[in-house]
């Protein structure tokens, strides 16, 4: 995973919100996963069709948060996700 | 909703054809449930038990005894295990967990086996307060409310508990062949609701290794994850029924009902945990009432 990747939701990824959060789940492996309200933001945003690095753009102007603490806490968690088969990267 | 059950003549165990899609084992490793995709439906395998075949739309279910066992331990098997698994093919929600009715209020209690859902449900109903279910909790949404329907009348309880809870004489049913466990009759000793209630409270049980009865709510992701982890799904490759339950779920989940509920597992404690929770249940409502006036 780096800056300049476009994240995509591959169709049999189900998502919904609940609360401040969102539950993922794959039809395909059954797999389940939850993000917490910051995840959820990021799931927002990646569901738009942004680059990584336009995610990261748009989180640092929500957030107090470095660049880098914020770049590496965004590809770690989209890593784990592309893991689990819940996001494609290109 | 509709089932139809059939109790059909003893049969030998053969192998099915191809390989279970799925199991259940014990923690010591003994199988308990192979899960069989058949042409027409399914077939749920409790080795030297019984087979039951279950048509795919979870409408049809046929018991299949193995030679030698008796018809308390087949209809023990299929109101615990099959029918929970069948519903779940009408796009039922069906949760592993207890519940009582709690002044109008469903209260549910879920977990693993050997959490004291069973106990915990006797616990009530032996002090006056009528249960909905023992295990194979049955959900139906009405517009918005989420609704308990009632289960089979009876509770299963092990020898403990039933030593520490149970009246003398309260009516049970048959002893069955594969536990040791006992199951009780509703009645005069131990109330039951028959009429759905909304469910108000889903507390998840704890290990027990706790000091004093500790409630925690749960974030909505959470939550999500504990009813996905205690429902019951027959066939967890099938995608619309698993797109059809991921929306119960997550609906659910976003109410702010879903507690865990830990509490030093000992018989003389239960009477504070009871009263723990009862006001925990009532107490949010009695407040609600008095924020709405």
């Amino acid at each position: 995973m780096n800056l300049t990747n476009t994240v995509s939701i591959p169709p049999q990824v189900m998502a919904r919100t609940v609360g401040e959060e969102t539950v993922l789940l794959d039809l395909a492996s059954g797999t389940y996963f939850g993000l917490d309200p910051v995840g959820t933001r990021i799931w927002q945003l990646i569901s738009e069709g942004k680059t990584v690095a336009a995610v990261c753009d748009n989180m640092l102007a929500e957030f107090d948060v470095s660049r880098d603490t914020l770049e590496a806490d965004v590809m770690h968690l989209l890593g784990e996700l592309r893991d689990k088969g819940l996001v494609n990267a290109a | 909703m509709s089932h139809c059950y059939q109790q059909q003549p003893a049969r030998c165990q053969t192998a099915p054809p191809g390989a279970p899609f799925h199991q259940w084992s014990f923690t010591d490793g003994t199988l308990w449930t192979q899960f069989y995709r058949r042409h027409d439906g399914y077939l749920l395998r409790f080795p030297d038990l019984a087979d039951f075949e279950v048509s795919a739309d979870g409408a049809v279910i046929q018991s299949f005894p193995a030679p030698g066992v008796d018809l308390s331990t087949v209809e023990h098997l299929y109101l615990n295990q099959v029918l929970p698994l069948a519903l779940s093919r009408q796009n039922r929600l069906v949760l592993h967990g207890s519940a009582v009715d709690i002044q109008g209020q469903g209260v549910a209690f879920l977990g693993e086996s050997g959490r004291g859902k069973s106990t915990l449900a006797a616990s009530f109903a032996t002090e006056g307060t009528r249960f909905l279910t023992d295990d194979g909790l049955l959900l139906d949404w009405v517009s918005d409310d989420c609704r308990i329907l009632p289960s089979h009348p009876s509770i299963r309880l092990w020898a403990d508990s039933e030593d520490a809870l149970m009246p003398a004489a309260t009516p049970r049913a048959a002893a069955v062949s594969f536990t040791s466990k006992a199951r009780f009759l509703a009645g005069r000793r131990i109330p039951f609701c028959s009429q759905s209630r909304p469910l108000r409270r889903a507390y998840f049980l704890g290990s027990g290794d706790v000091d004093a009865t500790i409630i925690e709510a749960l974030r909505p992701a959470q939550a999500a994850a504990e009813l996905v982890k205690h429902s019951f799904l027959l066939d967890i490759e099938a995608r619309e029924h698993l797109a059809r339950h991921f929306e119960d779920i997550t609906r659910l989940a976003a109410f702010p009902i879903c507690f865990s509920l830990d509490y030093p597992r000992r018989y003389e404690a239960l009477r504070e945990v009871r009263q723990t929770i009862m006001r925990h249940t009532l107490g949010h409502w009695i407040t609600a009432d008095h924020d709405r006036s």
